[in-house]
């Protein structure tokens, strides 16, 4: 038997593992790298506000050369109708973008997980109600449902004295991030109800329960982290999808009205494509198509290191 | 504690059925009797064996005595308590004096768990152990099993086997239970393991005075480890007796033919083969009469018509045989 | 050219796997010779490398991760490593068929059993659709399942464990090899099942003249079914003889400990006998004599720590890979047995 040691040392749990494989995949690495960029710019940008600091790349309403200016050596990506840098709006709109796609997928997170989990692990009569719940909710179509929950949602004040948090106010684009996250957490739901009803019945789970472990805590403690590899895998492929729905719901008069969004610059820059000033246009789509790029190599990358199936035994 | 004529569990003609449903409206059109009347009683103290091939209801007796399965009908007595009908309390006593060793050791393990949190969680659970106090009693279960502390912020894939096996009767053996149920323990492990965990349960048998109950398909291994042994097929008993007995004397024409199939090394020891042709027929329509009789070479009319009982073998009081031509 | 009757050969085979966690060398060296009309059984515990060995004479170790990484593999006078896949693929199934364990898995699920025969039959054979579905109802019988022309079109799904290594084994005889690859083919199936399906390899064996390769972890097997054995253990070769010699006089404390440990019928003791430690990450072998860290005599000996001992024969036949092992020391050069 080995001395008594004050340090126990650590196991390599499966995180751990699948983390040390991804660590591995340089193009993973790469995108990761992209994102990262993309969220640290975004939390800049809060932090800057929050401090009152004057960042000349984040004056984005500032008039800074003419109308319509073409990409020169002044302004790298040219000027809007306003004169407005191009490049100092695509910059702050990674705010909105950023924002909304994270608070939707943390929202439909919240919502999928809990019932996913409920209705795999219990079965019978609330698995039917939930199933029912979603194959509903997902038999309409998706951008009709979004449209109805952020009209309803607009610049209404919830009333939330009886939690003792005062008035929630939505303003702007909180309607649409509430609207995306409360319409697409069916897949994330349907993914751990799937995995949940496969993992409940597994022995670890039977010697869970032969020794009193409640129903709670195994739902918890048990199968949750076993299944949870696929929330994060779920959460960077989603996170592409509300970032490009924020485009569409730009178009149809969703979105953010008073500071620049990568789907409102679209919006607007599209009427002007055809007198030919693309460069708006052109700026918002890279902005958009790096972060998705990013995120789909990354989200693939991550579901074959974090899939235990995959490790070689 | 221990209940009359000293035996710490008694089960008495314990039917687990499920029903098969089917079609659009899932109505059910019949049952898999896993298990279809089975009675025996457990000394304290003692090693009871369930001897069966797969399909034969030995796990879902295990599993319908502890409640992770609802029975169809029967009666449990575990320390004086009726199980099946236990409320929510006794049913919380249950769980501290019984417990499972399962077959697979890398099923049986919470992959995203440390051992340290295996073995200790029924403790955290049931004695509301936490920090210190917690970590002693789990390097003392963990030193038992021949582990040694280092192992308990290690994760169960980074073990083999037979070590992840160990991991699992240190969980059984944590709350100190009366019965601890081992469910096929050693089929899933190496042969030059077996042997190895096999003698730490019976060590850990003799210093806890466990009573135990002991599942396989391997009737050397319940040869070695049982004091008394049942053999099992379609979901009932046909023959029990005390472990020598048996396999000095087996009388069902089924656990004749089971002893012979079993390939064997030491060449003086091979009997004569009594072949068993065809194959399980299927549990969801047995056949009529005794459910052996298909296969069975002595089977005549009487063992088509009616099941034969559980009885007596003549005068010996501990050997019971369910055979019409016994 | 005269081959003393020997319808398989490997010689010096090894195989390895190339992992994000390092190289293992799941084979290493692996000598052996398999007679027509016997039964060659390879045992050995999980991990030790059997399976690979039987996949490498198919050469279906997977790839690219796998690769056999040296030696010879002579069948009918050829080297089968230096074949092209099209040669190779007229081996499969034709001159070399391979049973698994799994039977549920190794069966393709949405196809009848009879096309699944049939396919096996046209792939080599030149028949006609119909004449293959006849075969395969021959087949099906031959293999001892009643009502073929019925079950010919059942799913795999609609059997039995034990039918569908039937159907299995029907499939691989179908072309007539000259050698059966049985990789652990009973393991998952119940013991009455197991011995029905022991004993029909024994008679077809007899009837269609071929010799077996039987891998499998269990020595009662082997006793009662196998003329030669080798025991391996870690990737390599511990001891090999025909089956009488192998279980009368067992020369490496591997297959002693092993023999002595197997719970078996009839054993009065309190306690069984054990071989100790555990079986090693193939990884991380042990340097020196693989098994020096479980051996009574090895683990305390450094030349067993250091050195690796290769096989020798120490009496016809009869080869043992042990420093220690009766008559080991005598022989100073590498006889073929």
């Amino acid at each position: 038997m080995s001395e008594q040691s004050k340090k126990l040392p650590k196991g390599r749990s499966l995180w751990s593992d699948g983390i040390h494989r991804l660590a591995g995949h340089k193009l993973a690495m790469a995108g990761l790298v992209v994102i990262a960029a993309y969220f640290l710019l975004a939390a800049f940008i809060y932090i800057s506000e929050l401090c009152n600091w004057k960042i000349s790349f984040l004056q984005w309403g500032d008039k800074i050369g003419r109308e319509y200016e073409p990409p020169n050596a002044k302004n790298i990506i040219g000027t809007d109708f306003l004169g407005r840098s191009v490049l100092r709006k695509t910059i702050y709109g990674t705010k909105i973008s950023i924002t909304v796609a994270f608070l939707a997928s943390i929202l439909s997170i919240a919502i999928g997980v809990p019932l996913g989990a409920i209705a795999g692990y219990f079965r019978g009569a609330v698995d039917e109600i939930i199933v029912w719940l979603y194959t509903t909710l997902s038999s309409i179509p998706y951008i009709l449902l979004i449209l109805a929950f952020a009209l309803v949602l607009k610049d209404k004040a919830i009333n939330l004295h009886w939690a003792g948090l005062g008035t929630l106010e939505l303003r702007g684009i909180a309607s649409v991030y509430l609207a995306m996250g409360l319409t697409s957490w069916v897949g994330i739901c349907r993914l751990i109800r799937g995995e949940v009803i496969k993992h409940k019945d597994r022995e670890y789970v039977l010697a869970a329960k032969s020794y009193g472990c409640g129903d709670g805590r195994i739902i918890t403690r048990h199968l949750i982290p076993n299944v949870f590899h696929i929330v994060i895998i779920d959460f960077s492929l989603r996170f592409v999808s509300f970032i490009q729905a924020e485009v569409i719901l730009s178009f149809l008069g969703l979105g953010e009205k008073n500071s620049p969004s990568w789907g409102a610059m679209i919006d607007t820059a599209r009427l002007d494509l055809p007198k030919g000033y693309w460069w708006e246009m052109t700026a918002a789509t890279l902005a958009i198509f790096f972060i998705s790029l990013a995120l789909n190599v990354f989200g693939d990358a991550l579901r074959d290191s974090l899939d235990p199936k995959l490790r070689i035994q | 504690m221990v209940s009359n004529n000293g035996y710490l569990l008694e089960v008495n003609g314990l039917k687990t059925h499920f029903p098969v449903r089917k079609g659009l409206l899932r109505r059910t059109i019949g049952y898999v009797k896993a298990v279809d009347g089975v009675s025996f009683g457990i000394k304290k103290g003692q090693a009871f064996g369930l001897v069966g091939e797969s399909g034969c209801g030995k796990t879902t007796v295990a599993r319908t005595i502890t409640r992770l399965i609802p029975a169809t009908a029967g009666k449990v007595v575990f320390d004086g308590i009726d199980v099946l009908s236990a409320d929510k309390n006794q049913l919380q006593m249950l769980h501290r004096e019984t417990s499972i060793i399962f077959q697979d050791p890398f099923g049986s393990l919470n992959p995203r768990m440390t051992v340290g949190g295996i073995v200790g969680e029924p403790l955290k659970i049931q004695r509301k152990l936490v920090g210190r106090k917690l970590m002693e009693q789990v390097v003392e279960l963990l030193s038992k099993v021949g582990l040694s502390p280092d192992h308990i912020n290690r994760y169960p894939h980074e073990f083999s086997g037979g070590q992840r096996q160990r991991i699992g009767v240190a969980r059984a053996l944590s709350l100190r239970p009366k019965l601890v149920i081992c469910d096929e323990p050693v089929s899933a492990l190496d042969v030059s393991i077996q042997s190895q965990i096999l003698n730490l349960l019976k060590d850990l048998q003799d210093e806890f005075d466990l009573t135990c109950l002991f599942i396989a398909h391997n009737l050397a291994v319940v040869e070695f480890f049982c004091d008394v042994v049942a053999v099992m097929y379609m979901g009932r008993i046909v023959e029990q007796a005390p472990a020598e007995q048996l396999y000095r004397n087996p009388l069902h024409p089924y656990t004749r033919a089971l002893m012979s199939a079993i390939p064997q090394v030491d060449t003086s020891r091979r009997q004569q083969k009594n072949k068993l042709a065809g194959e399980v027929p299927s549990v969801f329509n047995p056949p009529a009469g005794c459910p052996f009789n298909p296969r069975c070479p002595l089977a005549e009319n009487e063992c088509l018509a009616r099941i034969p009982p559980l009885k007596q073998y003549g005068e010996d009081k501990e050997h019971f045989v369910a055979c019409w031509k016994c | 050219m005269n081959n003393n009757g020997t319808l398989l050969s490997l010689e010096n085979v090894s195989t390895h796997f190339f992992t994000a966690d390092g190289i293992v060398k799941a084979v290493q060296n692996i000598s052996l010779k398999i007679k027509k009309g016997r039964t060659f059984a390879l045992v050995g515990e999980s991990g030790c490398g059997k399976s690979v060995t039987a996949l490498s004479v198919m050469r279906l170790v997977p790839h690219p991760q796998g690769k056999i990484a040296g030696g010879k593999i002579i069948f009918e006078e050829k080297n089968l490593l230096e074949l092209n896949e099209k040669q190779m693929r007229n081996v499969r199934g034709n001159k070399i068929a391979m049973i698994f364990q799994e039977p549920m898995t190794s069966l393709n699920p949405v196809y009848t059993v009879g096309n699944q025969i049939a396919e096996a039959i046209k792939l080599h054979q030149d028949k006609a659709g119909w004449q293959a579905k006849e075969d395969a109802v021959e087949m099906l019988q031959k293999v001892g399942i009643a009502d073929s022309q019925r079950r010919i079109n059942d799913y795999p799904h609609q059997m039995s464990g034990g039918m569908r290594q039937r159907v299995m084994i029907a499939m691989a005889i179908s072309c007539q090899p000259k050698l059966l690859i049985a990789d652990e083919p009973t393991t998952a199936l119940d013991v009455t099942t197991q011995a029905q399906i022991l004993d029909l390899l024994d008679e077809l064996q007899q009837q269609e003249k071929m010799s077996i390769l039987l891998i499998t972890h269990d020595l009662g097997i082997v006793a009662e079914r196998a003329d030669d054995v080798a025991v391996m253990y870690a990737s390599r070769i511990a001891e090999t003889a025909d089956s009488k010699t192998l279980f009368a006089n067992p020369l490496h404390p591997y297959t002693q400990g092993l023999l002595k440990s197997l719970p078996r019928l009839g054993f009065t003791g309190e306690r069984l006998p054990t071989v100790a430690g555990i079986v090693p990450d193939p990884l991380h072998f042990p340097s020196g004599c693989k098994f020096h860290p479980r051996c009574p005599i090895g683990c305390n000996d450094e030349r067993c720590q250091t050195i690796e001992p290769e096989i020798r024969y120490v009496a016809p036949g009869h080869g043992v890979a042990c420093w220690h092992a009766q008559g080991y020391e005598k022989i100073t050069d590498k006889q073929n047995g």
